[in-house]
């Protein structure tokens, strides 16, 4: 992400590579109601204040836990930012594809 | 532009002011979207600025059948919705009062979500083209340079996104 605001350098996020398959830095706990986990991951062009925006409008999430997320997106690479079925999953990757965010999702 | 957006405090509407020469940028990025959707309504995506904007869902390569499934079921919305918000964007520049030069026009709240989407799809697509890197600083480049002139375009969309996400959060 860029970290956005001075002109100079409107915040983006870190490089978009092709993803490797990685366990999400979650529990190893597997909630049955909730095998699925979407994760947002880091990109050169987002703005940080933009995701975490978005991580609010989207998922209601406070500014607190908005912004949390955003940064584990831009110093770690990726965050999970929600967990549910398959069709909850496939809803909020789309809901984040359609503003602009790099998501995917992955079992649990 | 020191106040590009400004929240009007007796209703949830947006007050914009836009120099003559960023409403034409504007307007230049709304038709190179239109473009870019039009070629990428098929679904075939080797273009990686549509990669970017229309990214797989699933990262498991054996989910194969669960994404071509999940990507008849939402792209084509996904696609409409760029569109629409493009359509909004060109509708409020063309509805725009210009006076000494400069585009005067008011956003609803649902316009102004518009707005967002299509400032950032225009970084996410300029930015992908460019092929930017976190760390550059494009602060100090000079517009009239047509080798630099896209990069200071995607500066600028980073400048009025900043200023739209301060006055809606």
């Amino acid at each position: 992400m860029t970290p956005g605001d001075t002109p100079g350098h409107p915040g983006q996020m870190g490089t978009l590579e092709t993803p490797t398959i990685v366990e999400p830095d979650v529990d190893e706990t597997v909630d049955v109601a909730r095998p699925w986990v979407v994760v947002v991951w880091n990109d050169p062009i987002n703005l940080m204040s933009y995701v975490v925006y978005v991580f609010q409008k989207l998922f209601g999430y406070s500014r607190e836990k908005a912004t949390k997320l955003m940064l584990d997106v831009h110093h770690k690479g990726k965050a999970a930012v929600s967990f549910g079925n398959r069709e909850q999953a496939e809803a909020d990757v789309s809901r984040l594809h359609a503003h602009g965010l790099w998501a995917t999702m992955e079992r649990d | 532009m020191a106040r590009t957006f400004r929240r009007n405090r007796s209703s949830e509407e947006l007050a914009v002011v836009l120099e003559a020469g960023e409403a034409a940028v504007l307007t230049r990025l709304c038709e190179e979207l239109t473009t870019l959707l039009n070629a990428g309504g098929g679904g075939e995506q080797s273009d990686p600025v549509l990669e970017r904007l229309f990214p797989r869902a699933y990262l498991d390569p054996t989910e194969e059948e669960a994404e071509a499934e999940w990507q008849r079921f939402v792209h084509d919305d996904l696609v409409d919705g760029r569109r629409q918000a493009v359509a909004t964007v060109e509708g409020s520049l063309a509805g725009a009062l210009v006076r000494r030069g400069r585009f005067e026009l008011t956003l609803s709240q649902e316009q102004a979500q518009a707005w967002l989407a299509v400032i950032n799809d225009a970084r996410l697509a300029l930015g992908t083209r460019l092929n930017v890197t976190e760390d550059m600083d494009l602060s100090r480049l000079n517009p009239d340079d047509p080798d630099t002139a896209p990069y200071a375009v995607y500066w600028w969309l980073g400048v009025l996104e900043e200023r739209l996400v301060d006055v809606l959060l």
